[in-house]
């Protein structure tokens, strides 16, 4: 209504300007009769209101559809009005629709490709990284332990893109069953123990409360507990700290947590730890950091229904719990 | 002696395989025809199945209930997929574990063995006890012993693990982070403490057999053995 009234104020001003330029002719001319004067006014504004408002019936959606907002790309296929500006505006949006649509299919596919490749490529490389580490096993000289170190550097990689890919899908690919914490932990610890060793950071595991199972998705919670050590122990490296790994029950809640006494996350980070490719401070000074870490850790909690606490105080540690709402033990 | 077939289209890594189980002594047959795998299952008759899931003919699954209609001997899947179906798919076709890719060589021996435990006996395998000789010292790790000169002491699982490592490594150093990976089990996370302290009661061993700085430190890096006895003794 706004916008009509809007594109029709200049009609509406011109046409009083042209009765009062008629009018004051007339008068000039020496007609002073007010009466037929004032009549043929009011027949004139009549005339003028009619048409306005066929005008704004006939083309009251076509007004509608330019004043709000789209919510959505299929909002823009609504049928509007049978005017000539509305049909036209109709088909308009329905032409630019059809052609996103398939701009849209297009990409979609490509990235589907891409996918595809992503995954086939990381199964892939796993046999030639299988073949390397099978090499280096058994063999204890100084350099070999270097080469240990970078193939595992290796298959941590592409295990987070694993992840990633799988988070697309993460409705087929997640299978909830009863978990024990305490197992989680423990196989956790056992799966890094050449990351712990390495940067002499030691793992405590304590078992408070007994073993206390959860409902959850065995390979996502592994995957989650896995980047909150790996994380501990790179943002703790040669400090001779510890990693405390604890479970314990919190109100009517039980928690994974793992705590370290690192370096810390700056404040100003704090907020965006969980946010894709965020780095921030310490990102600059340990290498391999990629941001996409605790993302997917946040990312996976979030589906499962678990919660996720991070606290960080700088040069004395970061703590950061896992919580289940519910338990058995 | 047991025998372990290997199906697995990458040469390196079933050589690799075959090479490091049959340091354990098993008989170990690795597969090049992947078109006939079910004939020359029945040609050899092993105890005992490694299987690849990706091999080029027919996959993993497919021989794996291939060799289920004939035989009921453990089938080890190993693969580089590591997804839940795949697991399940594995199993629900008759194979007895799954093993993921990359893997540990640790791992595969440990479960063949206990597959082969499972199927055939505590008892069916007649393995022989290890035995380690260094210059008239004996380590016998599954009795927990160490023997020199008809003496004898008693040791704990991480005290046998520390010495076998050394006598393995010897001349060489054992590195501080090798033995503590080897000391590092499933219940118990060993930091460099303990290790100090597992070091300091293997020097103690030593010296209960009348062996006098056996072990020595190099500094950074780890400890090795010093053999300071043989000469005299001529052993």
């Amino acid at each position: 209504m706004k916008l009509f009234l809007k594109e029709h104020a200049l009609l509406i001003v011109i046409q009083i300007i042209q009765f009062s330029a008629v009018m004051s002719i007339y008068w000039l001319d020496g007609y002073r009769n007010v009466g037929p004067a004032l009549y043929s006014i009011m027949l004139g504004l009549f005339f003028l209101g009619g048409y306005l408002c066929y005008q704004y019936y006939s083309r009251r959606h076509y007004y509608r559809r330019l004043q709000e907002p789209l919510l959505s790309l299929d909002d823009s296929v609504q049928q509007l009005d049978q005017a000539p500006v509305s049909e036209a505006l109709e088909q308009l949006l329905r032409q630019q629709y059809r052609y996103y649509q398939q701009r849209l299919a297009t990409i979609n596919q490509q990235q589907q490709e891409h996918l595809t490749f992503m995954n086939q490529w990381v199964h892939q490389m796993k046999t030639p990284l299988s073949v390397i580490e099978l090499t280096v096993q058994d063999v204890d000289e100084p350099e070999f332990a270097s080469i240990r170190e970078e193939l595992e550097r290796m298959s941590s990689g592409l295990n987070t893109i694993l992840y990633m890919a799988r988070l697309r899908t993460f409705e087929q690919d997640f299978h909830i069953r009863s978990i024990s914490l305490s197992e989680v932990i423990r196989e956790v610890v056992q799966e890094h123990k050449r990351l712990f060793i390495r940067n002499q950071v030691y793992p405590d595991v304590k078992i408070k409360d007994g073993d206390l199972w959860t409902e959850s998705d065995q390979k996502w919670l592994f995957f989650m507990v896995s980047q909150l050590v790996v994380n501990a122990v790179k943002y703790s490296a040669h400090t001779n700290n510890k990693v405390i790994l604890s479970s314990y029950i919190v109100g009517h809640q039980a928690v994974i947590e793992v705590q370290d006494y690192g370096v810390g996350i700056p404040a100003s980070d704090i907020k965006r730890v969980f946010e894709p490719f965020f780095t921030g401070e310490n990102g600059r000074h340990f290498r391999e950091s990629t941001g996409m870490g605790l993302y997917l850790t946040h990312e996976a909690a979030q589906r499962l229904d678990h919660q996720l606490e991070l606290e960080s105080t700088v040069n004395q540690g970061t703590t950061v719990r896992i919580l289940f709402p519910s338990y058995q033990r | 002696m047991q025998t372990i077939l290997i199906v697995e289209d990458d040469r390196k890594i079933a050589e690799l395989l075959q090479s490091y189980i049959v340091k354990y002594g098993y008989h170990v047959i690795v597969t090049t025809d992947f078109e006939h795998v079910l004939q020359q299952f029945q040609q050899e008759q092993p105890d005992m199945v490694l299987l690849d899931v990706n091999l080029p003919s027919y996959d993993g699954y497919y021989w794996c209930r291939q060799i289920r209609a004939h035989s009921i001997c453990p089938v080890i899947f190993i693969s580089a997929r590591a997804g839940e179906m795949d697991q399940i798919m594995a199993l629900e076709n008759g194979a007895d574990d799954y093993i993921t890719k990359p893997f540990d060589y640790g791992i595969v021996m440990a479960k063949i063995r206990s597959h082969l435990r499972r199927a055939y006996g505590e008892y069916a395998s007649k393995h022989e006890e290890i035995i380690l000789h260094k210059e008239g010292l004996s380590l016998y790790p599954e009795r927990l012993e160490l023997h020199y000169n008809n003496q004898s002491v008693l040791l704990t699982k991480k005290e046998a693990d520390i010495i076998e490592s050394l006598i393995e490594r010897h001349p060489r150093v054992a590195s501080r982070e090798a033995l503590l990976e080897k000391l590092w089990d499933d219940q118990t996370y060993v930091d460099e403490n303990t290790l100090n302290v597992n070091i300091t009661r293997v020097r103690k061993k030593f010296l209960d057999l009348g062996l006098l700085d056996a072990v020595e430190t190099v500094r950074g890096i780890g400890y090795r053995l010093y053999i300071s006895w043989n000469q005299d003794d001529g052993l």
